[in-house]
């Protein structure tokens, strides 16, 4: 079969779609992990809480609407494949893409893009959208995640440089995040945490661990151990869902780490209950996979 | 818990009675913001001895953005939906007292200083589900007015007239008790033991 390049409009059309699916629908395995915590809680607060989330996912997504007012900020991951061949200016079609959601969604979203030195607020700014750049070897297909950051998602995350630190000393520090973020990030949440490299490189680590899909077992044996440790740590803390008390304040804990030097960065972020996070393939042949 | 569907303005009988982690539906009128700037606005007209663009006496005056959409046949919101309060702490003691507030609200709750001024004065802190769009919109009826219409959509005063809005959860009553306190104060309480359990957890599962 004949390859076919990546076009321009494959790329913008795809880029604007899946930001406009993260805001109207929320992952299938975050529907089961919430509707898992209803049973999980007792107490009638965190009960009605978790009800009202999944009333209203299930709303936005039968009324096509969306579920928060914060559509937040477009950040995008795209890895490519070395044997994808471009049939355009596949980054300006983000950028386009963006302009194109903007002008098109229904309902509109408001605009969240703010210039931190005048404090103005736009649907444009510099370097939007933010988009982080990775290559995937021997594969004939662009990989885009979209995953729009919101103030109560994105306010929290942190990162701390240790110098040799002891596993004791990292867990300790993410204990520490958590409860100065309390239930200020729209819990139950998502964790994603990166250990090494580098001061961004660890920041990278932790946002795509946000990306990951809730039960997908993590490859290295001491994350794996480190996840489930911390995840019932995090839970025993008591804010719950949306501050109401419980045992859920977090759905999954993901962990990646990096080889690095003995300064250690390491990275928290959160994704907001909604988690939005939306993915697809765009192949050489033209098609378009849409992964979630 | 109890559920309640009250009727602003609010009462001090209505008020008195609501106790953290009950359930609130309105019907009348609510005032919304989701901007910094206004609440700076609103200082600054305190400050002047002037009055903002709409009336906030006893208001239910909310933490929360909206998306409004002039139409031919007039304007439709399109949805709402709460913002963080947290970041308008050091604005609402001066506000809660100098409005007389009967409730307010937004989502991640508001610190001690707050706290007292609710005590102090009688009104409520609600705390909403973000991401409960599609559940809070639907009880709106209608935008009655805005002010400071210079500002972003989302930043203007806005009244609008609601039946049934909801759901909006006690999280501060009207007596010094605050959610987020409790809860805070029990996670850092806790917070050595729990340091203590993954500790043994990381040695058990390496020895």
């Amino acid at each position: 079969m004949r390859q076919l390049p990546v076009t321009y409009e494959m790329m913008k059309s795809t880029t604007r779609d899946l930001y406009e699916w993260s805001l109207k629908k929320i992952p299938e395995d975050s529907k089961v992990a919430l509707r898992s915590a209803l049973d999980a809680e007792t107490e009638d607060a965190p009960k009605k809480a978790l009800g009202f989330m999944l009333r209203s996912a299930e709303r936005a997504e039968t009324e096509d609407t969306l579920l928060c007012s914060d559509s937040g900020v477009p950040t995008y991951s795209v890895k490519i494949g070395t044997g994808v061949e471009f049939g355009g200016d596949i980054k300006q079609a983000i950028v386009d893409g963006f302009a194109d959601l903007v002008e098109t969604i229904e309902p509109p979203i408001l605009k969240f893009v703010t210039n931190p030195l005048t404090g103005e607020r736009s649907y444009r700014g510099k370097d939007m959208p933010i988009v982080s750049w990775d290559i995937i070897s021997g594969a004939d297909y662009i990989d885009v995640t979209c995953a729009p950051k919101a103030l109560g998602g994105g306010r929290w995350a942190a990162l701390e440089i240790f110098s040799y630190p002891t596993l004791d000393e990292i867990e300790g520090w993410i204990m520490d995040m958590v409860v100065r973020a309390g239930s200020q990030h729209c819990p139950p949440v998502t964790i994603g945490i990166g250990i090494g490299g580098s001061f961004d490189h660890a920041a990278k680590l932790a946002k795509q661990q946000t990306l990951r899909p809730f039960g997908t077992p993590n490859p290295e044996p001491i994350l794996a151990d480190m996840e489930k440790r911390l995840l019932e740590a995090v839970n025993s803390t008591g804010f719950g869902p949306m501050g109401t008390g419980g045992v859920t304040t977090a759905l999954g804990v993901h962990i990646d780490y990096a080889s690095g030097h003995g300064f250690t960065p390491v990275a928290i972020a959160f994704n907001c209950w909604i988690n939005r996070r939306t993915r697809a393939k765009i192949y050489n042949s033209g098609e378009v996979e849409r992964i979630e | 818990m109890s559920e309640y569907r009250l009727k602003t303005p609010l009462d001090r009988e209505d008020i008195d009675k609501l106790r953290i982690g009950d359930v609130v539906y309105l019907d009348g009128e609510i005032i919304t913001t989701a901007g910094f700037p206004t609440h700076q606005r609103i200082m600054d007209a305190i400050a002047r001895s002037e009055e903002p663009p709409i009336n906030l006496k006893g208001a239910v005056f909310l933490h929360m953005g909206s998306c409004n959409i002039d139409t031919p046949d007039g304007v439709v919101t399109e949805y709402v939906n709460p913002t963080t309060s947290t970041r308008f702490n050091a604005f609402m003691p001066t506000l809660v007292r100098h409005f007389g507030f009967t409730a307010v609200g937004g989502k991640g709750g508001m610190d001690q200083s707050c706290v007292d001024a609710l005590q102090e004065t009688g009104c409520v802190y609600f705390s909403m589900i973000g991401g409960a769009a599609p559940l809070l919109t639907e009880g709106v009826k209608r935008l009655v007015e805005t002010g400071w219409d210079d500002l972003i959509t989302q930043f203007r005063l806005s009244r609008f007239e609601v039946e049934n809005f909801g759901p909006l959860m006690v999280a501060i009553d009207a007596h010094g008790h605050s959610r987020y306190a409790d809860l805070t104060k029990a996670a850092t309480d806790k917070l050595s033991e729990i340091k203590r359990k993954l500790r043994e957890g990381r040695q058990a599962s390496t020895s």
